[in-house]
């Protein structure tokens, strides 16, 4: 069972690739323009195990929070993918991902500029209510505790293995989790 | 060996495949418009433009090869908008090219939005060269001379405003909801020419400039309403889609008399516009020369042109590699 796993939602373009659920290879990058590397990167990993599109079974997308542009990069590329060779899609969002290292009830953030997103999860990985944005100035108002996470890296083969027996999604049904609203107005 | 381009197009708020055999003929072309959506707003909402080119992308790629009944296999070649556009757009798109490409081991070419919207004219036309081709959209407004495929001379471009652009900010001092510009037009036909406003660029170049013809519509609406007197908004549009296209026929015309050319390509959004296309078959005829203007389905965006002037660059090899970015700006 091979498995790539694309994670593009903030500045780390982070890819794997795993078979039967071990990490084989890892790749980085600091990059502030995905939209040049991330398919550089795919192209990088299945040439040095040698794959080939055809040889995929899954792909593992990060589907958000984080930078709009970049988390639809790969969410693109993982719905192309498994649209047209009807690989085995799966998402998990980077919140989510993170709270796999927690077994208690825990409130995960990771940040941007402009504020928090936060997830609340209970001891066995439950989403406890809808994700949310805080902005700095509402979080330094709140009193909930929040975890902030930035800098901690998530576990790809717990992700592999959180995922195992959840459901694949429809190609045409996946979309970016965008958490933060965006201003505009209408009638 | 006949040549087969699956094309992308979204640099706007039109999420569109196509596949076009030999650069000429469209095997299947699917078109999934937002207009409805940024019509609640008032105009295309860049965000919201990304975000439904996401949700779209997979079902207009299956409807695309279920219309055509062919395989992805079957390509030469994956083509796709790159420049001019919403960049948050224009990489949905990409994104999506890159991925087939590399999934099938297919050569990608980036095309100019532009210059796809000149080849529309190839689709059911034959573009034969030299000719001009005068390029009026949204966002931009040149007179070009074509000696050849991809060969271009730039005679001039708008100095400020694009005409579209105008269009769409008279369209809002006239209260007329979104998209602007075919709404102006149908208010036009109801009017007369009874506003005198200011002729842009009365010089000898073929430069263009639209603001100040915008300025002069937007002050008299305002200076009107202070004053408490009622706009007839029908002869306003008509006086100013009459001066805002004969700045346009004039250097054609110009370009006529001096080049010496026969052929004139009228390409970009505006030139779905009935009257623009009147007055372009009366300069034509004046001068005997043939006018090309894509029928409506091809004036507008649509993957059909971008496959259609991929084709050329497939013929020569031009191909881009996975580093293909999007850009906001990409002068032909």
């Amino acid at each position: 069972m091979n498995t790539i796993y694309i994670d593009t939602h903030f500045k780390n373009l982070v890819m794997g690739y795993l078979n039967d659920g071990k990490l084989i290879c890892k790749k980085v990058l600091n990059s502030n323009k995905h939209s040049e590397n991330t398919i550089n990167m795919l192209k990088e990993i299945l040439e040095e195990n040698k794959l080939t599109g055809d040889l995929i079974d899954e792909v593992i997308v990060i589907n958000g929070p984080g930078s709009f542009t970049g988390v639809r990069i790969g969410v693109v590329i993982a719905k192309i993918m498994s649209y047209t060779k009807n690989i085995k899609l799966k998402a998990i969002s980077y919140l989510q991902a993170l709270d796999l290292d927690y077994d208690q009830d825990i409130n995960i953030g990771i940040s941007d500029r402009n504020g928090i997103y936060v997830g609340s999860f209970d001891k066995n990985h439950n989403l406890k209510e809808d994700y949310y944005y805080l902005t700095n100035e509402e979080y330094e108002k709140s009193s909930i505790k929040i975890e902030i996470l930035d800098d901690q890296e998530v576990d790809i083969e717990k992700i592999y293995k959180y995922l195992e027996d959840k459901e694949e999604i429809n190609p045409h049904l996946l979309k970016p989790l965008y958490v933060k609203k965006i201003e505009v107005t209408h009638d | 060996m006949d040549v087969y381009i699956l094309a992308i197009e979204s640099s706007c708020d039109e999420t569109s495949m196509a596949i076009v055999k030999n650069g000429k003929e469209v095997i299947s072309l699917v078109i999934a418009s937002q207009m409805d959506t940024h019509a609640l707003y008032g105009g295309v909402v860049p965000e919201i433009a990304s975000r439904m080119h996401t949700e779209a992308i997979t079902m207009v790629l299956e409807e695309t090869l279920k219309k055509a009944q062919m395989k992805i296999e079957d390509m030469s070649a994956i083509a796709v908008t790159c420049k001019p556009g919403l960049t948050g757009s224009l990489i949905v798109g990409i994104e999506a090219a890159k991925t087939l490409a590399l999934m099938y081991d297919k050569p990608l070419i980036g095309v100019n939005h532009l210059i796809g919207h000149i080849y529309a004219n190839n689709i059911e036309n034959e573009m034969e060269f030299p000719m001009l081709a005068l390029v009026v959209s949204g966002g931009h407004t040149e007179l070009l001379i074509m000696e050849d495929d991809y060969k271009f001379k730039k005679l001039g471009e708008t100095l400020d405003d694009a005409i579209g652009e105008c269009y769409d900010k008279v369209a809002r001092v006239l209260d007329l909801k979104y998209p602007g510009g075919p709404n102006v037009e149908k208010l036009a036909l109801e009017g007369e020419h009874n506003y005198d406003l200011p002729h842009p660029v009365m010089d000898d170049t073929y430069n263009f400039s639209y603001s100040g013809l915008k300025s002069a519509v937007i002050n008299l609406v305002h200076n009107s309403k202070q004053r408490g007197e009622e706009i007839n908004r029908a002869d306003l549009a008509c006086s100013f889609q009459e001066v805002a296209i004969d700045e346009l026929t004039r250097k054609v015309e110009k370009a006529f008399r001096e080049t010496n050319i026969k052929r004139l390509v009228v390409a970009g959004g505006v030139s779905a516009n009935k009257y623009l296309k009147g007055e372009m078959q009366k300069l034509c005829d004046k001068y005997e020369a043939q006018l090309l203007i894509p029928r409506l389905l091809y004036c507008t965006d649509n993957a059909a042109m971008i496959g259609a002037a991929a084709y050329p660059l497939y013929l020569r090899k031009e191909f881009s590699d996975f580093s293909l970015n999007a850009s906001s700006i990409g002068d032909i």
